[in-house]
């Protein structure tokens, strides 16, 4: 009996203990920081600095003007303004685009091959903080259809210092996939952060917001940390990664690579096994699977494999998108023996902060540039005029371009585009293009399918280049006019009746389109096969605009008439009845359609996502 | 001799340099406010500094203290729009553009002409009308830089006396210019003025200078003499008895409104114009009282 007790006493209490310390163990994770911070304690103490963003140094588009306050990126740095409500609120950080509508469009870009999946980013917004200090933890604060931010950086330089280092080292504290939250209230987001081996106050975030509802918005950053380095903090190896690209030479291993047991036949090669039994083709077919970094590690293996993996014919499609942040000259001068058969290259947000100069870019471009027909450049701050003019001369075939967001090229750079005669489409949102220059380009590229002019702020008079698009570009088929300060019924009356076979027009924040003057109905009798239409804030769509397109426009799929006071549920119905590909319908901010509206028609016509924003 | 000169050149500097040594200092406003609305709804903050369908704030920078006032036209109510709406809405938006310092000090028609545009900015369909006057001080330059919309104003009183003043901008009797956003179709109809035809002015200040910021409901019921009279029992410039003061001026103009047999600077108005009319104006009264102190953080 009591040699028993004695026993089960003894179990009880080595279960007791084991229980408890695996209990730590999985909780370690989520009280490292305090495990740390008691940690810490017991060395000299530690302060830990609470920081705003100071300012947004650099972003990939946002749903406002430029020289606004209201939904635009500049909203970010500072207190917050809404946190903790929720809604959709002027003073906050809100992107162009949301949820995968705009992919979708003809106009979108077609996707790379070889894109890690790993990679799916789409807007990034770069936040610079006051101090630099050892991020302990980084909160977002969003306050609107939360859960699109799927990555933060840090980087090593300091955006503020006179005398920046040449060496710029980015570091990912967290990523991870994109998701939605349940609810569109407000969040405070804070992911468990990596720690690093320096001191930063330039954050990065990457999101991707195409499984929400909504516009994410988000209202301030907070980045806690410390100023002393952290003693225990474990220090990451930097990983051998793309950073090959750039220091390995033509590594010719003498000594045979990777299988050196003869197939018996062919004693006389090297000796690569069983490879030597496939034919060209299907190796190359293998390779191809791998991305960028793989093909040029597998390169340095063994003497087949380098002869396959810098065949120029991997290098067809490239895009470079998923490696700016390593992406140096000397990468470009590396990789460019093998690309010159390249035909799409996407290099849209390298470069920046003197990674990749406009010589090395110029030298890369004259190499493999000569078949190339897509060029994806946006964000690319490293672009000059030079740039565009050794990209006018030495493509000839060129069909897309895409300088989104290049807001640093000065406006007579944008002339060079004129001898780009192929061109298909371009795209110059968020650019300084003159209209002078816009006007050039449109005489001389007829065959524009998709042009985007969106927040264009430089170009004076849009009616002008509506009459030029109307005359010379017969195939346009998407437009984007997004935010364009001065188009009148004149202007969009000329364009509806010389591109004829226009599918998407984007037309928001134009206010001076009045529908009164019957400009919408004319579209709308003019342009059959129109698929997309943004009236966003055009606060004079009226019920006659919907009949109209109606009756006319049964292809339509994707239609904007936020903030109007006009517009009734007849009309809807009207239109939802008589389009049946609809696929999204946004009637935010519309007075005369309330929530009780929006969820009977919703259930009537369960295939569209009908939107309605709100702000309290 | 050279010696003599260049040491009273010396004692010289000195002499004047401590003389002007407060013109190196920054100065600043020390504000408050209170208000009344019309329906009696006592100084009910309702989003903030918003008495009935008056608004205004008070505001600073790192080189300027800004004040606003806007005056909501009521007779939006007819037409179903809350008229409060526009002038609270102006107002927290020049508020906003004055603490991200987006705006020039010299220029309050710059934070009148930008606040109008980010109005029409916001996704909500804003409807209404308001009228306007904004004052900044420069800290540094000791100058006050004002931009007067329609029939709210300010006032400038010095040892007593009032030195300086606005002057009202009226289209006709009772209808003052004003910022609006009217539906469409209704814009050939409904008056809406440019931020441009504000009226600007700029003037130096002194130390201990009031500057008494209001809309029309103080001004068309209580005369100059009145307010000089209770700005004399203003003694320190602790913001407690600003307060005190500005409140004691709301109240006795509140009070004047409805009172039947008062002539009212808006009844000798009237009067002045073949209306035989008596008695105050009940309407909404938002009073902004300011001194100018020297600059403490």
């Amino acid at each position: 009996m009591f040699p028993m007790l004695t026993l089960l006493s003894m179990f009880y209490y080595i279960c007791l203990r084991r229980r408890s310390r695996s209990g730590t163990r999985s909780e370690a994770l989520g009280s490292r920081r305090a495990v740390e911070l008691g940690q810490r304690s017991a060395l000299p103490v530690t302060v830990e600095v609470e920081q705003y963003g100071k300012e947004v140094l650099d972003f990939s588009s946002h749903y406002g003007s430029e020289n606004s306050m209201s939904y635009t990126m500049w909203n970010l740095a500072g207190v917050p303004n809404v946190y903790p409500s929720s809604g959709d609120f002027t003073q906050t950080a809100v992107f162009r685009t949301y949820g995968s509508w705009w992919e979708q469009c003809t106009s979108s870009a077609q996707r790379f091959r070889r894109t890690p999946p790993s990679f799916h980013s789409q807007d990034y917004l770069e936040l610079a903080f006051e101090e630099p200090v050892y991020p302990t933890a980084v909160e977002v604060l969003e306050t609107y259809h939360p859960g699109a931010v799927i990555k933060i950086l840090a980087c090593s330089l300091n955006p503020f210092s006179q005398n920046p280092p040449v060496d710029v080292r980015w570091e990912v504290l967290w990523a991870g996939k994109p998701n939605k939250a349940l609810t569109p209230q407000a969040r405070q987001f804070s992911p468990s952060i990596k720690q690093i081996n320096f001191a930063t106050n330039l954050l990065r975030l990457e999101v991707n917001s195409s499984l929400l509802e909504y516009y994410t918005e988000l209202d301030a950053v907070i980045l806690r940390g410390v100023r002393e380095r952290p003693i225990l903090a474990l220090y990451k190896i930097p990983v051998i990664d793309i950073n090959d690209l750039s220091d390995s030479e033509e590594e010719i291993s003498e000594a045979g690579g990777l299988c050196c047991r003869s197939g018996g036949e062919n004693r006389h090669n090297l000796g690569n096994g069983y490879f030597d039994r496939l034919p060209y083709e299907l190796i190359q077919l293998i390779v191809s699977h791998l991305p960028v970094p793989d093909l040029c590690r597998l390169a340095q293996s063994c003497k087949l494999f380098h002869k396959h993996c810098c065949d120029p014919l991997q290098y067809i499609q490239l895009s470079l998108q998923p490696y700016w942040a390593r992406l140096t000259d000397a990468s470009l001068s590396h990789l460019l023996s093998r690309c010159t058969l390249l035909q799409r290259l996407n290099m849209s947000w390298t470069g920046n902060r003197g990674a990749v100069t406009a010589a090395g870019f110029c030298s890369f471009m004259k190499a493999c540039g000569v078949s190339l027909v897509c060029l994806e450049l946006s964000c690319c701050h490293f672009l000059t005029e030079a740039c565009l003019e050794v990209i006018a001369q030495t493509c000839p075939c060129l069909q897309e371009l895409n300088l989104a967001s290049c807001d640093r090229l000065q406006p007579q750079a944008f002339n060079h585009i004129v001898k780009l005669t192929n061109l298909r489409r371009l795209v110059l949102y968020r650019t300084k293009v003159e209209q002078s220059a816009i006007l050039s380009i449109l005489t001389f590229c007829p065959e524009l399918k998709h042009l985007n002019l969106g927040s264009c702020v430089m170009i004076e008079d849009y009616d002008v280049v509506a009459s030029m698009l109307s005359a010379r570009c017969h195939s346009l088929r998407s437009l984007d006019l997004w935010r364009c300060r001065n188009l009148s019924e004149h202007g969009l009356a000329e364009l509806v009746s010389g591109c004829r076979l226009l599918e998407e027009l984007e037309l928001g924040w134009c206010s001076t389109l009045q529908s009164s003057s019957g400009c919408f109905q004319h579209l709308a009798r003019s342009l059959p096969r129109l698929r997309k239409l943004f009236l966003t804030a055009n606060r004079t769509v009226c019920d006659s605009d919907l009949e109209e397109l109606a009756a006319n426009c049964s292809a339509l799929e994707h239609l904007d008439i936020l903030g109007t006071r006009m517009v009734s549920s007849a009309s809807l119905r009207k239109l939802l009845q008589c389009c049946p590909q609809l696929k999204l319908l946004d009637v935010s901010f519309c007075s005369q359609v309330d929530s009780r509206l929006v969820q009977e028609l919703s259930g009537l016509f369960p295939n569209v996502s009908i939107k309605k924003s709100f702000t309290q | 001799m050279l010696s003599v000169l260049s040491y009273g050149r010396i004692v010289a500097r000195a002499v004047l340099g401590g003389l002007s040594q407060t013109d190196g200092r920054d100065y600043s406003l020390i504000t408050a406010s209170c208000g009344f609305g019309k329906d009696f709804r006592k100084g009910i903050l309702k989003k903030g500094m918003c008495y009935g369908d008056d608004a205004c704030f008070i505001a600073q920078h790192k080189s300027a203290d800004v004040l606003g006032v806007a005056d909501g036209v009521g007779g939006w109510r007819d037409y179903g729009v809350d008229p409060s709406q526009f002038s609270a809405t102006l107002m927290r938006t020049c508020e906003r553009l004055v603490k991200e310092g987006r705006f020039t000090p010299s220029s309050p028609v710059g934070i009148l002409t930008s606040g109008y545009y980010e109005l029409l900015q916001n996704k909500v369909p804003l409807l209404g009308s308001s009228t306007a006057c904004i004052v900044v001080l420069d800290r540094r330059s000791h100058r006050i830089h004002t931009c007067n919309l329609g029939d709210s104003g300010f006032l400038v009183v010095r040892g007593g006396e009032v030195v300086h003043r606005s002057d009202e901008q009226q289209h006709y009797f009772n209808t003052p210019f004003q910022l609006s956003i009217a539906p469409p179709g209704a814009e050939g109809v409904v008056l809406s003025d440019s931020p441009e035809v504000s009226d600007s002015s700029s003037f130096d200040v002194q130390l201990g200078d009031i500057i008494l910021t209001a809309t029309d409901g103080l001004f068309d019921n209580m005369p100059d003499y009145m307010i000089l009279q209770e700005l004399k029992k203003l003694k320190n410039t602790n913001y407690d008895s600003i307060q005190q003061t500005a409140r004691s001026i709301a109240e006795q103009a509140h009070e004047l409104a409805y009172d039947p047999n008062y002539m009212s600077p808006f009844a000798q108005f009237a009067c002045d114009n073949g209306l035989n009319v008596r008695g105050g104006k009940p309407d909404d009264i938002t009073v902004l009282l300011s001194i100018v102190a020297e600059y403490t953080d």
